[in-house]
This record gives C-alpha cells, sequence and structure tokens, in this order.
C-alpha cells in the first residue's frame, strides 16, 4: 500500500499547526504558574494546549493509511518550523551546531521510521 | 534567554513520562472498551498532561529551540518501550535512528551554550 498524497499532506499541515501550538505554549510560559484559575486566562497557553491537540488529532488517521517510513521524516519536520518560528517571533537565534543537531534528529527519526517498516 | 539546566533536565524526564502515556494509550486502544484499557487511557492522559505542564515550566528559563527538540528523545523511549511490552522487533535501522536522535539532541544542547553566529 503506498502512502496517500492526502496523508502526507495532512501531515505537513499538521506539523505547522503544531509548531504554532508550541510558540503559543512557549508564549504562555511566562505567565504560567500551578494556579488553575489564572491560567484560565492565559489565552497564548490555551491556544497553544488547542492547537497541539488539533495537530495529533489529524495526525493520527494518517498513520492508518500511511506507512510509518513515509511519514515520520515528514513529522520532524516539526523541528524546523519550531527553529524557524523562534527565530521569527522569539527573538532566539540559531548556530551550526543547533542546526546540524535538527538534521541529525530528522535522520534519526526517518531512520527510525524506515526500520518500522 | 540562555537555557538553564534544570529546564532541560525537566524536559527530559517529561518526554520520558510523555512516552509512558503514549505506550498506556496503546494499551488501551489494543484492550478497548474493557474497563482496564479505559484506565490505562485515562492514565495516559494524567501522564501527559503532566509532561505538558512539565514542558510550559521548563520554558520559563529555556529557549524553544533548545527545548523542543528534546521532545524527540521520546522516539527512543517508545521504541525501547515497545520492544519491551508488544514485542516489536528493533532493527539496525532502529537502532541508527535512536543513536542519531541522542547525537541530534546533545548537539542542539552544546549549540545552545556556544556564541551565535546568525
Amino acid at each position: 500500500m503506498a502512502t496517500p498524497l492526502w496523508a502526507i499532506a495532512v501531515i505537513i499541515f499538521a506539523t505547522l499547526i503544531g509548531a504554532f501550538g508550541a510558540l503559543m505554549l512557549k508564549k504562555g510560559s511566562a505567565k504560567f504558574n500551578l494556579n488553575i484559575f489564572q491560567q484560565l486566562k492565559n489565552w497564548q497557553l490555551i491556544l497553544g494546549c488547542s492547537l497541539y491537540v488539533l495537530a495529533s488529532a489529524i495526525t493520527i488517521p494518517t498513520f492508518r493509511y500511511g506507512e510509518l517510513s513515509v511519514l515520520f521524516p515528514f513529522v520532524s519536520l516539526s523541528y524546523i518550523w519550531v527553529s524557524l518560528l523562534s527565530i521569527k517571533h522569539l527573538g532566539e537565534r540559531m548556530n551550526a551546531m543547533k542546526w546540524l543537531g535538527i538534521v541529525a534528529i530528522i535522520v534519526g527519526v526517518a531512520l527510525i521510521g524506515l526500520g518500522s517498516g | 534567554m540562555a537555557t538553564k539546566a534544570w529546564a532541560v533536565a525537566i524536559v527530559i524526564f517529561g518526554a520520558v513520562l510523555a512516552s509512558i502515556a503514549q505506550v498506556l494509550w496503546k494499551f488501551g486502544a489494543l484492550g478497548f472498551p474493557e474497563t482496564k484499557a479505559l484506565v490505562q487511557i485515562f492514565i495516559g492522559f494524567v501522564l501527559y498532561g503532566t509532561f505538558a505542564v512539565m514542558f510550559v515550566y521548563a520554558n520559563k528559563a529555556g529557549e524553544l529551540s533548545t527545548l523542543y527538540p528534546i521532545l524527540a528523545t521520546s522516539y527512543i523511549w517508545v521504541s525501547l518501550l515497545a520492544m519491551y511490552f508488544f514485542n516489536e522487533t528493533m532493527s539496525l535501522l532502529k537502532w541508527a535512528g535512536i543513536a542519531a536522535v541522542i547525537i541530534g539532541v546533545a548537539f542542539v544542547g552544546i549549540g545552545s551554550t556556544k556564541e551565535v553566529t546568525a
């Protein structure tokens, strides 16, 4: 069974949503504490959780119709998105070592996916 | 913001919890809808929620581009747990992948302590 194109498209879309979710969680972390009532007003935290849950929800069905060896590498795109979003929206900086690490992670996830075939 | 070591430690441990949660969900999916399976799924949500709280808290003292890649370690734990609990087979490719992930997370960690170039 070949992996349908829609499954790959959904995964790519999910990684984008998930990455924005992570960005929102990071933004919400500044005001984060264990007071639940206060956190109900932490809109970035709530948005972040919602996006992350949405990303996970649409990802799960794709694994039923697609091969892990194909989908896993696309799932690891999230690490690239988060790095780029961190630069653009959080003022964080990347360097060669961090990018090399991201590449190694992507290769590793791809290998794990290949080995799960 | 420089990333504090304790924030890294929290995320590493959090990833372990998230991995255990995923194994519990797999158990739950297999046994659904028995009561035992529902309990496993529920505990899975508790663990995953705990991980989420830990991850957000750690981000108070660390960069997202440093802490987020640590979540990739869950691929390692899930592979090992699946090998033990579900008799899933390991392969050379999977071990190589795990090694690459470890190296990658380590590089990101090392890189986060270095002077920026970009």
